[in-house]
């Protein structure tokens, strides 16, 4: 059984007289421990179908179900709760609380959890030590450098042990070098911890970092040239669950 | 949520001058609040009260202004006569300023024995008995004493009177605390003028089963004929009636009180508004890690709580502070209002402004809940 399955998503934004269809009947899975890159065009919607599945958005017609729930079907608050529990999000530009420090920032997903201080104390030292930047923690956003931004936004990100980890350009803001230790960062997240991940990205050599590469096009998906559709079976399943 | 609260007061201190400015402007109008608030209260105290309703004053008819109310003193043993009628006081009283004042000083000449049988007045530091053996003795109210800065053993002069402080009193009375007592005989002689035989007023004590109403017809029922008619009220009356234009200006203040609470939920409400749109993307970020929009609303409502609770705080402080130590009180014709501090008051403040933080953040709040996180992310 996938971790994340999107089935038939539509995207639509009505524009005055004329509807932009950025998704046009979008499916595609994600399995336990995969690590995919989404590529396209400027403007293809790449976002949009990662920001769906993050659940930070709502489709206009399809069903996404990630770790057997129908994210869909959620209310507000509901989905904010199966945020705090399943997804983490490395935003192109960190998007750290300027107010908080490194070490506050990363506490931050924690706090919406049922767990003690110790556990949280515990959680985060393992999440700073895994980017490195343990000895930044009391330090505030701007004093540290965009790299180590972004490694504090990594380290948000995986703090929960979330079912998925999602980034949206994460390098898109930052220089060759930086860009090399960060992309190194995520694959080690996937294959050291074993976490799942799904980045946009445009460039094709971060891409290639993935052990599924998807392109976008048109609306439709499209991997290894071909396009993605999910197995007959799995579908009929799907809609006897 | 108490775990944001640490967040919460961050995101006030990154913004310190505005806080600032926010925690001060609600302070003041909160201290003018609580004070018009005490001003009424003074006000209240006067004409409510037991004292005011079971005690008569008798008044020379048509006379406003205790200079020209002259009685003859002899009306008292004919009062004293009446059934219902315990005993009676003639007062002289004599004031600097007739008109609206905030520093008019009055003076009461009573009999001192009179005065200690009622007179609810507890000596803080000198003596009755030099009080009642010197001619020229006074006894003054804790509040003038601060106010003038007066002591046992000072003389002081107002207008032509002169006399020596021989006690500081403090009254359960709080508008007695500006007084100053002085034997009848003596205040009737002062000044030059021949004022022997005449007083102010009659202060006309009941028991308890007479009716007041019934006895002040009676009184002036009585001088109807002359030599000098009367108009004869409850004390609480009598005061009312005495500071009518006042309390139609308190009155009026009133309605500033009012907009003083207008004014800090205006206050509150900008500041709130600007810190949320300030925030657009941070929260927005906060409910892409999972914290549910009512938990935003929450946040948000926690800041403007903050704000215009620290600032009612330090408001209802100064003004207690101020009507504490200060022993303000207004006197017209004789009467005189102090301005109380009281508990009630305080808590009143303090209510108003958690009131008001919360009606202050809930449009903001709502607002920033219920944005749409995926716009809300592109916000720069
Ligand atoms: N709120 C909106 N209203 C109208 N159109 C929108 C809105 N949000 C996105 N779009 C449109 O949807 C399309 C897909 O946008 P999306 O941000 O997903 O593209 P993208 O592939 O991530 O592009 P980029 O590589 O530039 O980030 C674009 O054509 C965009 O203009
Ligand atoms: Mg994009």
């Amino acid at each position: 059984m996938p971790l994340v399955e999107v089935h038939n998503v539509v995207k639509e934004y009505a524009n005055g007289e004329e509807t932009i269809r950025p998704l046009d009947g979008v499916s595609l899975t994600v399995d336990q421990g995969d690590y995919v890159s989404l590529m396209g065009a400027s403007g293809s919607g790449k976002s949009t179908l990662l920001n769906l599945i993050a659940g930070i958005d709502q489709a206009t017609s399809g069903e996404i179900v990630v770790a057997d729930t129908d994210i869909t079907k959620l209310s507000r608050g509901k989905l904010a709760d199966w945020r705090a529990r399943h997804i983490g999000y490395v935003f192109q530009t960190h998007n750290l609380i300027p107010v908080l420090t490194a070490y506050e920032n990363v506490e931050l997903p924690l706090l919406l959890l049922p767990m003690s201080s110790a556990e949280r104390r515990k959680r985060v030292g393992i999440a700073m030590e895994a980017v490195d930047l343990t000895s930044r923690a009391s330090h505030y956003p701007r004093q540290m450098s965009g790299g180590q931004e972004q490694r504090v936004g990594i380290a948000r990100a995986i703090v929960a042990n979330p079912t998925v980890v999602v980034a949206d350009e994460p390098t898109g803001s930052l220089d060759d070098e930086t860009t090399e230790q960060i992309l190194t960062l995520l694959s080690r997240i996937n294959t050291e911890l074993g976490m799942t991940l799904l980045m946009v990205t445009h460039d094709a050599d971060a891409g290639s970092r993935a052990r599924r590469k998807i392109r976008l096009e048109r609306g439709r998906l499209l991997e290894n040239g071909k396009p993605v559709s999910l197995v007959k079976g799995q579908t009929a399943q799907l809609h006897t669950a | 949520m108490h775990k944001f609260i640490p967040y919460v007061f961050k995101s006030l201190w990154r913004h310190r001058a505005r806080t600032l400015l926010t925690v001060s402007g609600t302070a003041v109008a909160l201290l003018v609040f609580c004070f018009i608030g005490g001003v009424q209260q003074g006000m209240l105290a006067l004409t409510a009260g037991e004292d005011a309703g079971r005690t008569l004053i008798v008044f020379q008819e048509n006379r406003f202004c205790p200079q020209s109310s002259r009685l003859p003193q002899d009306y008292e043993s004919t009062i004293a006569k009446l059934p219902g009628v315990q005993a009676v006081a003639p007062i002289k009283v004599f004031t600097n300023n007739c008109r609206a004042s905030l520093d008019a000083v009055v003076f009461q000449g009573i009999e001192p024995e009179k005065m200690k049988a009622w007179r609810d007045v507890n000596l803080e530091s000198g003596n009755w008995n030099s009080f009642a053996s010197q001619d020229d003795a006074a006894l003054i109210g804790v509040d003038l004493a601060a106010r003038r800065n007066l002591s046992v053993g000072d003389k002081f002069t107002i207008g032509d009177v002169s006399v020596l402080v021989q006690g500081v009193f403090r009254s359960t009375s709080a508008a007695e605390n500006s007084l100053i007592y002085t034997h009848l005989d003596f205040l009737q002689r002062a000044r030059g003028a021949n004022d022997v035989g005449t007083v102010t007023q009659l202060e006309v004590h009941l028991t308890d089963s007479a009716d007041p109403d019934a006895i002040a017809k009676q009184i002036d029922q009585e001088f109807r004929n002359g030599p000098v008619g009367t108009t004869t009220r409850t004390k609480g009356m009598f005061q009312a009636d005495t500071l009518a234009d006042l309390a139609e200006l308190i009155g009026f203040v009133h309605w500033l009180g009012y907009a003083c609470v207008g004014l800090v939920l205006s206050l509150v409400a900008t500041t709130t508004v600007m810190s949320v749109q300030d925030r657009i993307k941070e929260h927005a970020v906060l409910q892409t890690l999972g914290l549910r929009p009512l938990l935003v609303l929450g946040l948000v409502l926690t800041e403007s709580l903050l704000l215009s609770t620290l600032g009612g705080i330090l408001g209802v402080a100064g003004s207690v502070l101020l009507l504490s130590s200060a022993g303000m009180s207004i006197a017209a014709e004789g009467v005189t209002i102090a301005f109380e501090p009281s508990l009630t008051l305080a808590i009143q403040g303090v209510l108003v402004a958690v009131v008001v933080g919360i009606l202050a953040g809930l449009a903001p709040g709502w607002h920033a809940s219920r944005t749409e996180i995926v716009s809300a992310l592109r916000h720069a």
